[in-house]
């Protein structure tokens, strides 16, 4: 196992006001017993949306992937909805990229939104009419409810993003894992996403989201946290997402910062 | 053709393999399981062997049936824990047994006979016992399809949110390995060890051209199984009593739904430039 690199997690500001969804307690995440992501100390209450910042391979999707069980949990502990992994698995909704998803796979949109409904659905029983309305329902939320039975792989890189958004929805889920949903994103797409997650937060669901763009993050987020290998910073956006703080995390990397502009750091 | 009790012995084999070929085969096509179902028709082959040594042609379906279920859980937890990738645990697996079947079989002294039978299959020699076994088969391979269908689709589609929704997805992987062996036990007597892979991948490969939706590419699959079956058969038929030329009806099975299978590209590439 390769040493951890130096010390210092910064304790994400803790919500003690709402019931928690996700709490990760010096954690450190990998593969095969190997850890890449250490020293993660997080906070999510229910309604909270928490982006997760960082440099490519910062461990961003390892955290996602391993309370969904693709990861391991190598040390320290993580609970969702108040029971601890592995038990807790299948109490959250994950959304993938959409561009690591196979095109060509026959399913239509209505079939990937009724996949979120099948742990509801079970084991034995035939998908209902009330199951079907909700997959409906789902993707009216995110303005696609009349490309239903178009197939996934012909919408756009945008809308299978969407699509994937309303698998989430449909699930019900109080926990919503979303692994850089808005990379290749056009604006429209974007903007639905965003909307609906606004709408699942203003009922409750906590949100998980890991993005490479900062003004988002700023935008809808209550918690940011910006990992590269550790948890370097966690806080409020207006806390974490300074110049000091990038420039430690992402080394000689470019950035966007919240205003919009782009700041060159050299180490 | 079908006055014959032996004919229509075969047909119905091929029937009771269409209406377990056409679903099975769907997974195996969303799965990318072709490599897998190719590996596990030639690890059966050991077992066969050993089957008929032990007991003779009785004893080949128990044979088959433990070796197909051991390789099934062999591959998947070589490939779960990573310690091989996919393809070169499975190469590794299929060319080990394989060569030990080869070495089994080749103690026999009626070797080149045997061989013959176990890679090609004896579809016209299929007894009434063996037609209840296949049945047995098929009504299990159903119903565990029944039960793990969708699960295997979000798997198939999306393996991070099956394994968010709460699916085990070892268990998933173990369970659809152990479904592909089944069939391939179901059909390993009839068609052989080497053509039984034909049956688990062309016919959801064909029914691909026709069809966007899955649950229509296992009917279709199955028709299209059930409809070559018989035109092998009548080809098999035609050609040995009416022109006296050998072709066993097994390849005759399996040419009908390869030939069905370049029939229908064109029509698949034509929906591809006008998707709906």
């Amino acid at each position: 196992m390769a040493e951890p690199p130096p010390p210092g997690p910064v304790p994400a500001q803790r919500h003690a006001s709402q019931p928690t969804a996700l709490r990760i307690e010096a954690a450190g995440f990998g593969y095969r017993g190997t850890t890449v992501l250490w020293d993660v100390e997080l906070t999510v209450g229910e309604g909270r949306t928490l982006a997760l910042v960082g440099p490519n391979g910062a461990g961003k999707s390892t955290l996602i992937k391993s309370v969904t069980g693709l990861a391991d949990l190598v040390t320290g502990s993580v609970t969702v909805l108040g029971r601890a992994l592995p038990k807790a698995r299948g109490l959250a909704a994950y959304v993938p990229q959409a561009e690591t998803l196979d095109p060509d796979f026959p399913v239509s949109a209505a079939d990937v939104v009724l996949m979120g409904r099948y742990r509801r659905i079970g084991w034995w029983r035939p998908t209902g009419r009330a199951d079907r309305d909700a997959a409906l329902a789902a993707l009216d939320r995110v303005g696609l409810a009349d490309r239903a039975s178009t197939r996934f792989g012909l919408l756009s890189g945008g809308q299978r993003q969407r699509v994937l958004v309303a698998r989430a929805i449909a699930a019900e889920a109080r926990l919503l894992l979303l692994d850089e949903p808005l990379n290749g994103v056009d604006a429209t797409s974007q903007e639905r996403i965003l909307t609906a997650l606004g709408e699942l937060t203003a009922t409750g669901t906590a949100v998980v989201i890991s993005t490479h763009d900062l003004a988002v993050a700023a935008r809808i987020a209550d918690q940011v946290c910006v990992l590269n290998g550790r948890q370097w910073a966690a806080g409020t956006p207006g806390e974490v997402l300074t110049p000091e703080v990038l420039r430690e995390a992402y080394g000689n990397h470019a950035v966007d910062l919240p205003d919009g502009r782009t700041m060159l750091v050299e180490t | 053709m079908l006055e014959a009790p032996f004919m229509l012995r075969a047909l119905a084999e091929l029937t009771l393999l269409a209406l377990i070929c056409g679903p099975v085969s769907v997974f195996v096509f969303a799965r990318r399981l072709s490599f897998v179902a190719d590996a596990l028709t030639h690890t059966v082959f050991p077992g066969v062997v050993a089957g008929f040594l032990v007991s003779g042609a009785d004893g080949v379906f128990g044979g088959a049936l433990v070796a197909g279920l051991v390789t099934a859980v062999v591959l998947t937890l070589l490939t779960r824990g990573g310690l091989l990738s996919d393809d070169a645990a499975t190469a590794v697996v299929l060319t080990a047994l394989f060569s030990v079947g080869v070495a089994l079989v080749s103690r026999r002294s009626s070797y080149t006979s045997d061989l013959t039978a176990f890679l090609f299959g004896r579809l016209l020699t299929v007894t009434p016992g063996q037609l209840v076994e296949t049945a047995v088969l098929a009504v299990l391979t159903l119903t565990l399809v029944a039960i793990g269908a969708r699960a295997w689709v979000f798997r198939a589609f999306d393996v991070g949110g099956a394994a968010a929704a709460g699916y085990r997805i070892a268990r998933l992987d173990l369970a659809l390995n152990l479904v592909v062996a089944l069939v391939v036990v179901a059909a390993v007597r009839a068609v052989g060890t080497i053509l039984v892979v034909a049956l688990l991948i062309v016919p959801a490969a064909a029914a691909r051209m026709l069809t966007d939706r899955l649950i229509a590419m296992a009917a279709a699959g199955t028709v299209l199984t059930l409809l070559c079956g018989y035109a092998g058969l009548w080809l098999s038929w035609t050609a040995s009593v009416d022109h006296g030329v050998r072709l066993t009806s097994a390849t005759a099975v399996v040419l009908a739904l390869v030939l069905a299978y370049v029939l229908l590209l064109p029509v698949g590439l034509l929906r591809r430039r006008r998707p709906a």
